[in-house]
């Protein structure tokens, strides 16, 4: 026993399944303990490496488990300070399922399974907790958090399952093919092919598959003159045709493609061309379902039943957001492929409400607002919305309202079991306030803008930020026109906004140094959304009003469209466009990092070139502060 | 006149011969060390405990460790200090000799790694002096120089405080001759990759 053996068993008695053991015997493991230092982006094993002596604690730093499919790393778990990994030698003899990999450098506790086995042995409650995380199918998600165990799932059974799951799921394929009879002339399928736009027709003798016509076939013997287009298909026809069962895999399309050497499999009801087609199976099936590539991820998103299929895809989209992240894909580019992907999300929820409570009774249209409405979210934030309907008679209006009312409960209700957290300020359609006509929105938003401070209470400046997410565009067109028609020389207005972007308190002190919460939960950190981006994006918001720019929604873009605009200012528009993408690389690392929003950043974890680069973000702040008090003469207030 | 043979024939102790043979192999294992010493001048002053880690590819082995506090009874009455700490410690408690006979035993032939090592040394080798023994034959490497050699800075020496504050390695609150060994090791294996030492 020494001293720093005790610090460790200090250390491990916080985390499961340690806490299960006495102080005691936890100062037996630690005085076996090895410690080592991985560098950034070092590998501690990685897949097919014989197994260790040890499985490992995280002391400090980040681990990532990763495994590889079609030469892409794919994340499977991120293992914090106190998570445990490498459990596979405890449990099996084949070589590790995945790749461990330090995300920063990290120290890690390498504990020998020898001197662990005993104690797993005498304490179920340690073995429950090895095995659960060796089995655990599940991804980390926030289910298993709430448990108060993080999970980390360590297995190639959990390995397979992922990939199968991710291949079954998403190798969907055409499942009313094209069929003709083996009589049929050939310029006759070839004019029904077209017509159906498919490359492709099944020949089948009484529902049974015979062979298949290609367009490669109709290339290689109609347009050689080889055949005359009045020939019969049976003649042009490749055949026997490979056929395959209905729940085949992705990898065993993929095999039996390659083996036979061509590009469509016949999906028949037993596997044999014996039975009934059901389907066919193209090349562009497989590409297609090979990367939880974002065009996938929409595919799913409208074909998901339950908020939980939805809410796994959005899990994925978090690994997509990560994944683009570590290779330097630009910010701007990943938040438009996540709005996308949250604005189906959205559309998808609306859409299964709309399916449990029948079709509405008058045209409306569902408005993210808020940062969906600008296409900034790439974290789980949460929701922002307003519904507008359009007007009805007086006597209908309670039933439509009523309905609406509900629809958009429900909505917001499945949006939350996704991972979209309520609004706290209750900037949600299933707010009386926020779902009705759009007479009632004219006026709400007339008084807004021509009074704006009397009622200023309810005004946020988020309502100037929408994007439609379902029902009816012209809605939406309706209700930008009365905003810009509101904002033409509205002094009063651009006054209340301009004062509203500025009165947020400046990120650097006077000796330019961070200013920091100085009590609260997150004393000590940096609020890089409320003193960082929100001026900004504040900012952009009130100079496009005013400039009477339409429908540019994207505080990036925005700041790009002033600098075209406005070019005499070009320069400072263009290095606030450059500061916004960077601060909100920022937030999303520090909220991937953590799992939250990522509003708070602790200067102190930071290297003295992120450092930097942070301040060098918020210089272009002041002289757009500068630009603003000129343009609209806000002297007088502040 | 021949007083320096007398000196070459002097008979060493049994474990100083052993610690000798060991450099018969080359070393395959380092040894972090580091020492409270009760001043800064070899001659006067004396090792008042001492810490040390094994490391062994790339991995700090927590149970291949030595520390002890030395029972420097004469020391602390000849100058007037209290000896309070020796009561409260956990640690080993050992006479020098036994001490520094334990050390030696401990290290054998590795590389020794410390922070301004050749100050431990020294202390090191005027405690074996005292026992009869020769000097140190360990080759030791400086986490210090490393950190110099590696950013190519010649004007500065940097206290183990700055260099922990560098690498982001947590101060402990307690401080022993262990700790600072323990971030030593730490910090010589983040240097080590970084300079590329097998």
């Amino acid at each position: 026993m020494n001293t720093i053996a005790e610090h460790i068993a200090d250390f491990l008695k916080e985390y499961p399944p340690f806490n299960n053991l006495s102080f005691h015997e936890l100062s037996d493991i630690a005085t076996n303990i090895r410690v080592l230092n991985l560098e950034k982006h070092s590998v501690l094993f990685q897949i097919n490496d014989v197994l260790h002596d040890s499985f490992y604690v995280v002391a400090n730093g980040t681990i990532n488990l990763t495994t590889i499919a079609d030469a892409e790393e794919t994340i499977l778990n991120k293992c914090h300070e106190g998570d445990i990994f490498g459990l596979r030698p405890f449990f099996a003899k084949n070589n590790y399922m995945m790749t461990a990999k330090a995300r920063e450098e990290s120290i890690v506790y390498a504990i020998p399974i020898a001197v662990f086995r005993p104690f797993v042995a005498n304490n179920s409650d340690v073995l429950n907790f090895l095995l659960e995380s060796f089995a655990v199918n599940s991804r980390h998600t926030k289910d298993t958090v709430n448990q108060g165990s993080k999970l980390i799932s360590d297995t190639g059974y959990y390995n397979d399952q992922q990939t199968e799951m991710q291949y079954i799921q998403t190798l969907t394929y055409n499942n009313s093919p094209l069929t003709t009879d083996q009589n049929s002339i050939v310029k006759d399928v070839a004019i029904l092919m077209t017509e159906a736009m498919v490359d492709n027709v099944v020949v089948c003798e009484k529902n049974n598959p015979i062979g298949i016509v290609t367009e490669a076939d109709l290339a290689s013997k109609i347009a050689t003159g080889r055949y005359p287009i009045t020939e019969t298909i049976d003649k042009i026809m490749s055949s026997p045709v490979v056929t395959v069962i209905e729940n085949v895999s992705l990898a065993e399309a993929q095999l039996l493609m390659l083996k036979h050497n061509v590009t469509h499999l016949c999906v028949t009801k037993d596997g044999t061309s014996k039975s009934v087609v059901k389907g066919i199976i193209s090349e562009h099936d497989l590409i297609v379902a090979q990367a939880s590539n974002p065009g996938v991820l929409i595919k799913e998103i409208k074909r998901s039943q339950l908020p939980k299929d939805l809410k796994q895809i959005r899990d994925r989209l978090s690994d997509l957001i990560q994944n683009s992240i570590q290779k330097n894909i630009p910010i701007s580019h990943i938040s438009n492929i996540v709005s996308e992907i949250n604005l189906a999300i959205i559309k998808r929820a609306v859409e299964l409400s709309i399916l449990d409570l029948g079709s509405p009774p008058a045209r409306f249209a569902w408005l993210s607002i808020g940062s969906q409405g600008r296409k900034e979210q790439l974290l789980l934030t949460d929701q922002d919305s307003i519904l507008i309907f359009e007007d009805v008679t007086s006597e209908k209006y309670r039933d439509v309202k009523d309905y609406f009312l509900r629809l958009a409960k429900r909505t917001t209700s499945i949006l939350e079991k996704v991972g979209y957290d309520y609004c706290p300020n209750g900037h949600m359609a299933s707010n009386m306030l926020w779902c009705k006509s759009l007479t009632d929105w004219t006026k709400q938003y007339n008084s807004w803008m021509n009074t704006p401070g009397e009622n200023s209470n309810d005004l946020s400046s988020i309502f100037f930020d929408y994007e439609i997410a379902f029902g009816e565009p012209k809605i939406e067109e309706a209700i930008e026109g009365v905003i810009f028609k509101n904002a033409t020389n509205n002094t009063l207005f651009f006054d209340f906004l301009g004062n509203d972007a500025l009165k947020k308190n400046s990120p650097l002190s006077f000796f330019k140094k961070f200013i920091i919460e100085e009590e609260g939960p997150h004393k000590g950190k940096f609020d890089i959304k409320t003193r960082a981006l929100m001026p900004l994006i504040d900012s952009a918001r009130l100079l496009i009003l005013s400039s009477n720019i339409k429908g540019i929604k994207n505080t990036y873009l925005r700041f790009k469209q002033l600098a075209i605009t406005d070019s005499k200012n070009a320069e400072i528009y263009l290095s606030c466009a450059e500061a916004f993408l960077t601060l909100s690389k920022f937030r999303t690392l520090e909220g991937l990092k953590n799992d939250d929003s990522g509003e708070f950043i602790n200067i102190r974890d930071l290297t003295k070139t992120d450092r930097e680069k942070l301040k060098n973000a918020l210089t272009p702040m002041k002289d757009l502060e500068e630009l603003i008090k000129s343009k609209f003469q806000l002297t007088q207030f502040s | 006149m021949l007083d320096w043979l007398k000196n070459i024939n002097k008979e060493h102790p049994d474990f100083w011969k052993n610690y000798l043979t060991k450099f018969e192999t080359k070393p395959n294992r380092f040894v972090v060390i580091s020492t409270e010493t009760s001043g800064l001048n070899p001659e006067k002053d004396v090792i008042l405990s001492l810490g040390a880690f094994g490391v062994v590819d790339n991995n700090i082995v927590i149970k291949d460790s030595f520390e002890a506090v030395l029972l420097q009874y004469k020391f602390l009455h000849d100058n007037n200090l209290s000896n309070e700490f020796i009561v409260e410690s956990k640690m080993l408690k050992l006479l020098e000799e036994d001490a520094l006979q334990g050390l030696i035993d401990f290290i054998g032939n590795a590389v020794l790694v410390g922070h301004h090592i050749n100050f431990d040394i020294e202390m090191i080798n005027a405690g074996l002096e005292r026992l009869d023994c020769g000097r140190l034959k360990n080759e030791a490497l400086d986490v210090d120089m490393m950190y110099r050699k590696l950013k190519d800075i010649n004007d500065k020496q940097f206290s183990l405080d700055d260099l922990s504050e560098i690498y982001k390695i947590p101060k402990s609150d307690r401080n022993s001759p262990s700790e600072d060994a323990y971030r030593i090791a730490l910090l010589f294996l983040k240097l080590k990759s970084r300079l590329g030492i097998k």
